[in-house]
């Protein structure tokens, strides 16, 4: 079969597909299914039940708490994202790159969550989760905890969720005062696959006082590069200084080759987005 | 008389003459209701689903097929492998080369070896597709892996490894195209412009429906029924019947709504006989819907071509006296339709331009690599393309302002009709006014001024390119001959039926395959007019169907002439009908035929309204009421009019490689500008125009649509689709992860304008079209060549991703070679 046959199960509670999960071995989680229908059509995968969770109402709210954080369900799909006041309210960026997410078909399906889980290195959300310092709310029938943004992706289609865990929301803290954000892709073409992308998250107070920068396309997942973090710190929040950090990105990234681009190119690259990214978050650019 | 303006759908209440007007399509209420019937929608009774099992090694042995495991699962009607496919053939595949490229024996599946990726060694047929797929992985395939070879002028090395043992090359075609004298004209010339290497990438024109077919073979009757989505059936099935031993009477090829054809489904040949075969072992139709992944593996790609040793002589004036290069197409594993892109190309031997002498040595070449057959703009593309590099590169070199130095050598309104180096003849034009209307369109005095002030080092950099080529369209398949000169081809055409039906009603009867050219609504338009009616009430039956009987051997929708010769079949026909309707009028309402006039679905005497017959009274006469006839009438009035248009060629030279090889030249100018991040590499379209003359224009809108979807797939290609291979001959993009087919977001407003130049040589002074595929590809390769530096590179390639836009803006500073050098004589001003 193109799909080989299946269990599929709805339930009707976060509490009852956590129970499905741990009970079947082969069970997993069906969000929006625009990555993992592909993968089940392209047979690197074998399930036995489908955990259909995404009519969870529980897992698809989004609050915006007093502090100015928001929680987001791992059930809300990209249009979703794009059209919340909520996200728009403070965290407009997060928005801005799901409402490029390929095209509206795909973004009325897939789901925030899914895009995290499936640990894909082209996807948009896990460098940007990981520029605003993201925390990643985890559930199994045993109990739940929060695994920080950066300790989430492993690898390859790899996360750290063990097997019976489901992400259920994904929290995002306020951008801390004087901070903004940015986001950077060089594209395929218009809204296509990335050959390098980059998020950044950076607080000015006269000099830059704290950098957080992503690189996505270098290496099997987002990973932030801390010598140009460092080298941000303590500087002027202008364009030579944004240049001079970025230079410091180099032979220490040994990028994949594919065929969209050749290790070199991205290398190059992974410069150019990452100062395009941090200028975006100091007001001197525009990103994407 | 030439007209000129920018594009309008008007929506003013409409009179004859409907042709030239923007009738809306007659085609669009099925259509887009979701109620047209592709290939995947269409079947027979009891039929299996079949899934082709493929090589994944690009060169192989093949040791040992076992289908028994296979056979053993659930609902598996049969399975049928490459040997036993042979077994049941009477000869090989026909074969247009002659030589060693004669001697290749192709069968339905591969048998011994595995030439390509994807290569079919077996077929199954099962209950459900799905099925039918599973069933597939369990087929046990034995392979031996052997050496491969993916480069086109690699494979031509004498210690290559060889392909097809049997040829004992991968040679499949060589040839000298030589004319005036390049010798002289290299001697002679003030500069000699020397490019030591061009590449035309492969890619393809995405097709969103892919291949497909249902084919029966009927064990009582002996017929085989074959429903496809081929746009040229009877190419198919002039191959495959000698091979299957089955007679042309004995095939039904039909092919209904195609979503998509562009060539690449002219020769996918070797399935349907696969499939025949398939169904004649089981004793059911096998139905074979292609998945995507194997279409862009499998189906077809276009011509790769390399170009080396490029010289060009060039005066101090400007003018190109001709071009020198050698060229290999590298063609893949199989011979389909090839080696005729060695000789297509020929239509347009010096482009746009009036260049007298050119040599072009050409190779064809067999690859570890998915077979080529035709794509929008076959082979002549590849050509214009570098002709249209090595006008930009003079330019580069030499100093001159590449829009003064095209004009300076485009062949002139006033030479035509112009007869080329090699006998072809050009109709009409107005290259210089169509590239001021492009020009203008484009907006490029703006965008000059933008480039001068942005210059270098500010990040962004503006890059103005011009592409000119010319759709030749109706060829002369006489030009088979300078292939090979055994061929019994020449000349071309197409049929048509008018007819009207029992109760007087009007309908047009095709033979030809469109998908997207819009056939049903051109030719009512071109009834409607010969008819005096409406052509909302000229039923036009599409889709090619043998058992119509509307169809020649040339039948089919390619090559850019369907305005010349599936209108010219329908004008013939339809004045054939006029006549029989007024024959039988005179008759009926007793006045002399002059005296007649047909109007709105009546023939009355001219003048007098009161004295009228209508077609359903004609129709009366002829089919259900004609002992009332006089005997004369009887015999001769049948009101179903057959008519092949065929066109006025000669049989070509083939010793001298000459001779008018196609009678209509469409030209498209186009106009591309650009943005260039300095930066990336990163290059974006921000201004677009495209200029189309194909003489009159039977529907404007259409032909408009035609120059967006064209210029749409070049632009695509030219910035990012391509079809690489590894060195183990693994396709690097086989599925839209990897192959990024253009989208709506990536294709600029296109700003069309047109010139109508009636070509004098048709019956209704329109020319084919269709094909501008290539115009993009030059503009956008120029535009790239204009943000370059004088000491960076040239652009080489005529795909250009962000990152090889980026090795060309860094070429300077890496010391790469330019490519390129000029010698200057010593007296030459330069």
């Amino acid at each position: 079969m193109l799909l080989k046959s299946v269990e599929y199960v709805r339930p009707g509670s976060v509490d009852e597909a956590l129970h499905l999960l741990r009970s079947n071995a082969g069970a997993a989680p069906l969000a929006g299914g625009q990555s993992l229908s592909n993968i089940l059509k392209h047979r690197v995968a074998s399930v036995d039940v489908l955990v259909d969770i995404s009519s969870l109402d529980e897992l698809r709210e989004i609050q915006r708490r007093p502090d100015g954080s928001i929680e987001v369900g791992a059930c809300v799909t990209y249009d979703e994202l794009d059209r919340s006041l909520g996200v728009r309210a403070g965290h407009e960026i997060i928005a801005r790159v799901a409402s490029h997410i390929e095209d509206s078909q795909i973004r009325n399906r897939g789901t925030i969550g899914g895009n995290c889980c499936l640990s894909d290195p082209t996807n948009n959300l896990p460098p940007l989760l990981i520029a605003l310092d993201a925390t990643m709310h985890v559930r199994s029938a045993g109990g739940s905890r929060r695994v920080p943004v950066e300790e989430f992706f492993k690898g390859y289609f790899l996360t750290a969720l063990e097997p019976g865990e489901l992400l259920t929301s994904v929290e995002i803290p306020a951008l801390p005062a004087g901070a903004r954000a940015g986001y950077a892709s060089l594209n395929v073409a218009a809204d296509s696959k990335a050959i390098v992308r980059s998020a950044a998250r950076v607080k000015v107070n006269e000099v830059i006082e704290e950098a957080r920068v992503v690189l996505a396309r270098v290496a099997p997942v987002p990973i932030r590069h801390r010598g140009m973090e460092e080298a941000l710190v303590g500087a002027a929040p202008t364009a030579e200084s944004v240049r001079a950090a970025a230079d410091t990105i180099g032979e220490d990234l040994e990028p994949v080759a594919d065929s969209h681009g050749s290790s070199e190119y991205r290398r190059q690259m992974a410069r150019v987005v990452a100062r395009r990214a941090v200028l975006e978050a100091i007001g001197q650019g525009g990103g994407m | 008389m030439t007209a000129t303006a920018t594009s309008t759908a008007g929506t003013r209440e409409r009179t004859a003459p409907w042709s030239g007007q923007s009738v809306a399509r007659k085609e669009d209420g099925r259509l887009v209701q979701g109620q047209g019937s592709f290939i995947d929608d269409l079947g027979m009774h009891g039929q299996g689903y079949a899934w082709f099992v493929r090589s994944p090694h690009a060169h192989a042995r093949i040791v040992s097929v076992d289908p028994s495991r296979a056979l053993a699962a659930e609902g598996v009607y049969a399975v049928l492998t490459g040997e036993e496919a042979k077994q049941m053939c009477e000869v090989p595949f026909f074969q247009i080369a002659p030589g060693a490229g004669a001697r290749i024996e192709e069968w339905p599946l591969a048998v011994d070896k595995v030439r390509y990726q994807g290569d079919a060694v077996a077929v199954v047929l099962a209950d459900t597709r799905d099925a039918a797929r599973d069933a597939a992985e369990l087929v046990d395939v034995d392979y031996e892996p052997l050496a491969v070879v993916v480069d086109g002028v690699a494979a031509a090395d004498p210690g290559a490894v060889v392909l097809h043992e049997e040829a004992g090359t991968n040679v499949a075609w060589h040839g000298t195209y030589d004319y005036g004298d390049i010798d002289w004209a290299l001697e002679s010339a003030d500069h000699v412009v020397r490019i030591d290497r061009l590449h035309f990438h492969r890619f393809s024109s995405t097709p969103l429906e892919c291949n497909g077919a249902t084919v029966n073979w009927d064990r009582g009757s002996g017929m085989v029924e074959v429903k496809s989505n081929l746009q040229m059936p009877m190419f198919a099935a002039m191959v495959i019947g000698p091979t299957l031993g089955v007679p042309i009477n004995k095939f039904s090829f039909s092919s209904r709504d195609i979503g998509g054809a562009f060539g690449n489904k002219i020769a996918f040949y070797p399935q349907i006989a696969a499939l025949a075969l398939l169904s004649r072992k089981a004793g059911r139709p096998a139905k074979w819907t292609e998945y995507r992944t194997e279409h862009m593996m499998t189906s077809t790609h276009g011509n790769e071509r390399t170009f080396l040793d490029i010289e060009v002589p060039v005066m101090g004036d400007g003018s190109i006296l001709g071009v020198k290069v050698r060229a290999y197409d590298d063609v893949g594993a199989y011979l389909h339709y090839e080696p005729l892109g060695a000789v297509i190309w020929s239509q347009v031997v010096p482009g746009c331009y009036k260049m007298k002498h050119v040599r072009v040595d050409f190779t064809t070449t067999l690859t570890n690599k998915c077979p080529v057959s035709p794509n929008r703009g076959y082979s002549r593309m590849q050509h214009l393309w570098m002709l249209e590099r090595i006008i930009d590169i003079v330019a580069h070199e030499l100093g001159f302002d590449p829009v003064e130095l095209r004009k300076r050598n485009y062949v002139q309104p006033e030479d035509y009709p112009y007869e080329t180096p090699n006998g072809c003849v050009y109709d009409s034009g107005d290259l210089p006014r169509s590239l001021d209307i492009a020009l203008g369109l484009a907006q490029v005095d703006f965008w000059r001024r933008r480039k001068q002030e942005l210059g270098t080092g500010k990040g962004k950099r503006v890059g103005i390119g011009i592409g000119s080529t010319l759709d030749s369209g109706t060829n002369n398949f006489g030009q088979a001959r300078i292939i090979n000169p055994d061929l019994p081809f020449s000349g071309n055409g197409e049929a048509a039926l008018a007819k009207l039906d029992l109760y007087g009603e009007v309908n047009i009867n095709l033979g030809t395959t469109p998908q997207g050219q819009s056939h049903e609504t051109t030719s009512a338009q071109v009834a409607a007019d010969i008819l005096n009616m409406s052509p909302e009430d000229v039923t036009v039956t599409v889709g090619f169907d043998q058992a119509h009987n509307s169809f020649v051997g040339f039948s089919g929708t390619y090559a850019s002439q369907f305005a010349v010769t599936g209108l010219g079949a329908v004008m013939g026909a339809t004045e054939k009908l006029r006549d029989q309707i007024l024959e039988v009028g005179s008759f009926a309402l007793e006045a002399p035929k002059e005296e007649l006039e047909l109007s709105s679905g009546t023939c009355m005497v001219r003048g007098d309204p009161s004295r009228s017959i209508p077609f359903i009274g004609i129709a009366n006469l002829v089919y259900t009421n004609n002992a009332v006839l006089p005997p004369e009438l009887r015999s001769t009035v049948d009101l179903n009019c057959r008519y092949v248009y065929v066109p006025p060629f000669a049989v070509p030279d083939a010793e001298h490689k000459t001779g008018n090889l196609t009678l209509t030249y469409a030209s498209q100018i186009h106009v591309c500008v650009v943005e260039v991040d300095e930066e990336t590499g990163a290059t974006e379209i921000v201004s677009y125009a495209a200029v189309d003359d194909c003489g009159n224009r039977v529907n404007p809108r259409i032909v408009e649509g035609q120059v967006h979807g064209a210029a749409a797939l070049g632009i695509g290609a030219a910035l990012y689709e391509t079809f690489d291979y590894d060195e183990e001959g693994q396709l690097e993009q086989p599925s839209f992860y990897e192959y990024h087919a253009g989208t709506a977001l990536d294709i600029p407003d296109i700003q069309s304008g047109y010139l109508e130049s009636p070509s004098p040589f048709t019956p209704n002074g329109a020319k084919g079209m269709g094909e501008g595929g290539g115009a993009p590809l030059h503009a956008v390769c120029a535009a790239i060549q204009d943000v370059l530096g004088k000491d960076d590179a040239v652009v080489s390639d005529s795909h250009n991703s962000s990152e090889r836009v980026y090795e060309l803006l860094h070429s300077a500073d890496h010391h790469r070679a330019r490519g390129v050098t000029v010698v200057s004589r010593p007296s030459a001003d330069a």
